[in-house]
């Protein structure tokens, strides 16, 4: 165990040493798989702040019950009592007088709607369910529109639903974008290990004639693979910071426009860990595909 | 401790280095290989040390058939072995201590342990004062020196030399030559390859000659 940690500490320090004495090449493929990563990352947070600013909105589906004309109490009370019930969230009484007062006042119809004999308008319900997919609120409402008394229901859920499609659409491009850049990382991490087995090629000749493992040979390079994915990690966490400063300013002024506060919000502690967590993994894996190939071309030229 | 049997070792492309060599050399013993350049002297010393595997016959070294040694057992039948080579195969992007310092690295020893170590070994060499220079502005002498104390930091039980006097002046082969008889005082087996004539009439022991692939023993 003691000697197990003692070859990873050499490998690390062996693998810190290897990144500093190639300071140029250490920089060039941190950013190259800094602006790589910060691509999908970047949409992610965006996409993540949009999503927030949905959730301000009331994008959550209404469905409205407008009754018969002749409804009686009877059917009014069983109507009440079923709204209650655990699949609703939500459920307000709209009594007729009341739609009529407020359509007059926020269509400017006054002139009209007081020419009126008689209220043409039904009592309503607008009721919130707790189901939010499709199926379920189409099942909800149409239990709803069975009740004795109910004349019609309308699912309002068109535009929630658009908006839901939209972000979708834009999580599986999160998922896309973020998948090719997986390889890119991959290659760009492969290529630069690939440079460095070929140029400590005495080194690992030599070592092999000493009685040096594979894995000896393998691990310092692993590790090197591995700290520049986490590099470049952080240099995409550089290069969102940035732009999130440039941008902080411009949207909280168009934000300011239509009246919001919406401001644009750093990502969270857990997506950054991610986000490192997987680009050193990305690193790792490049490093490991690379150096076994590149090791066997090394030692195959002797 | 090491034994051929029958071993022949043929080239790709024909070239039959060995061929049906038998021989057997003692624990303790210093044996010189003799013979002309090509004649299967480094061969022979890869072999031993499974840089090279027999085309037939049984190669065995400290009990262990060479043939037969899984890929992952041969680092730790080299960490028994110390290598000189002709060519010195010394680190230039590192220092002396450095270089002799690898053999422990890879056996996973501790650093403060290996450094003194390698010091204690530097010094017998006469390196100590050269301790943090480069390899490569060391004469050609001393870094036949800086190879043998690489080969000798792991205190192997067998030290196998390829020509290791071959490009070097009288006064410094003398030299080397009289580390060898050092280390063979005190246990180690040393198999050595080399034409330097005057070496072994001066250290005495026993001397195989090599003729196109074959072992002839040399009466001392």
């Amino acid at each position: 165990m003691i000697g197990w940690l003692r070859h990873q500490k050499h490998a690390l320090t062996c693998a810190l040493r290897r990144l500093l004495a190639q300071p140029m090449a250490t920089l060039l493929t941190t950013l190259a798989i800094g602006v790589a990563i910060s691509l999908p990352s970047g949409l992610y947070l965006m996409l993540d702040n949009l999503n927030r600013l949905a959730g301000d909105l009331p994008a959550q589906p209404e469905i409205s019950l407008f009754l018969n004309a002749d409804v009686s109490p009877a059917q009014q009370q069983a109507i009440a009592a079923r709204l209650k019930q655990a699949d609703i969230a939500q459920a307000r009484h709209v009594p007729k007088e009341q739609a009529l007062t407020a359509l007059s006042a926020s269509q400017g119809l006054t002139d009209i709607t007081a020419g009126l004999a008689e209220n043409p308008l039904p009592d309503a319900w607008v009721v919130r369910p707790q189901a939010s997919t499709r199926e379920e609120l189409a099942r909800v409402a149409d239990a709803l529109g069975k009740l004795p008394g109910v004349a019609e229901t309308h699912l309002d859920s068109q535009w929630a639903e658009r908006l839901q499609a939209a972000l979708a659409i834009g999580r599986t491009g999160v998922w896309l974008l973020a998948g090719l850049f997986g390889f890119a990382l991959v290659a760009i991490s492969g290529n630069a290990i690939r440079a460095q087995v070929l140029a400590r090629r005495d080194e690992i000749l030599v070592s092999r004639l000493i009685g040096a493992t594979n894995r000896h040979i393998r691990r310092p390079f692993l590790y090197l693979g591995a700290l520049q994915g986490l590099l470049g990690g952080l240099a995409a966490g550089g290069v969102l910071a940035i732009a999130g400063g440039v941008l902080r300013a411009p949207v909280a002024h168009l934000a300011g426009l239509y009246g919001s506060s919406f401001h644009l919000l750093p990502p969270t502690g857990l997506a950054i860990a991610a986000v490192l967590g997987l680009t050193t993994l990305f690193g790792w894996l490049g490093a490991w595909f690379s150096v076994a190939r590149t090791l066997h071309q090394v030692e195959a030229a002797r | 401790m090491i034994s051929f049997s029958q071993v022949t070792k043929r080239y790709p492309g024909g070239h039959e280095a060995l061929s049906g060599v038998n021989l057997a050399i003692e624990k303790g013993e210093m044996v010189f290989l003799t013979g002309h350049s090509g004649a299967g002297k480094s061969t022979l010393l890869k072999l031993i040390a499974a840089i090279e595997r027999p085309t037939s016959g049984v190669v065995s070294v400290s009990g262990q058939n060479i043939s037969r040694l899984s890929r992952h057992a041969v680092p730790y039948l080299r960490r028994n072995i110390g290598l000189v080579f002709q060519d010195h195969k010394l680190l230039f992007d590192r220092n002396v201590i450095e270089n002799v310092v690898l053999p422990l690295d890879i056996a996973g020893l501790e650093r403060r342990e290996s450094l003194k170590r390698a010091r204690a070994v530097i010094d017998k060499v006469g390196l100590l004062n050269r301790e943090k220079a480069n390899p490569i502005s060391l004469s050609g002498g001393e870094q036949q020196r800086l190879c043998i104390a690489r080969a000798l930091v792991s205190r192997p039980a067998l030290l196998l030399a390829d020509e290791p006097t071959g490009n070097l002046d009288a006064g410094y082969a003398a030299d080397i030559m009289a580390m060898f008889r050092d280390f063979h005082q005190v246990g180690t087996t040393l198999v050595i390859a080399t034409h330097d004539d005057r070496a072994i009439s001066a250290l005495g022991g026993r001397t195989l000659h090599l003729d196109h692939g074959k072992v002839v023993e040399v009466a001392a």
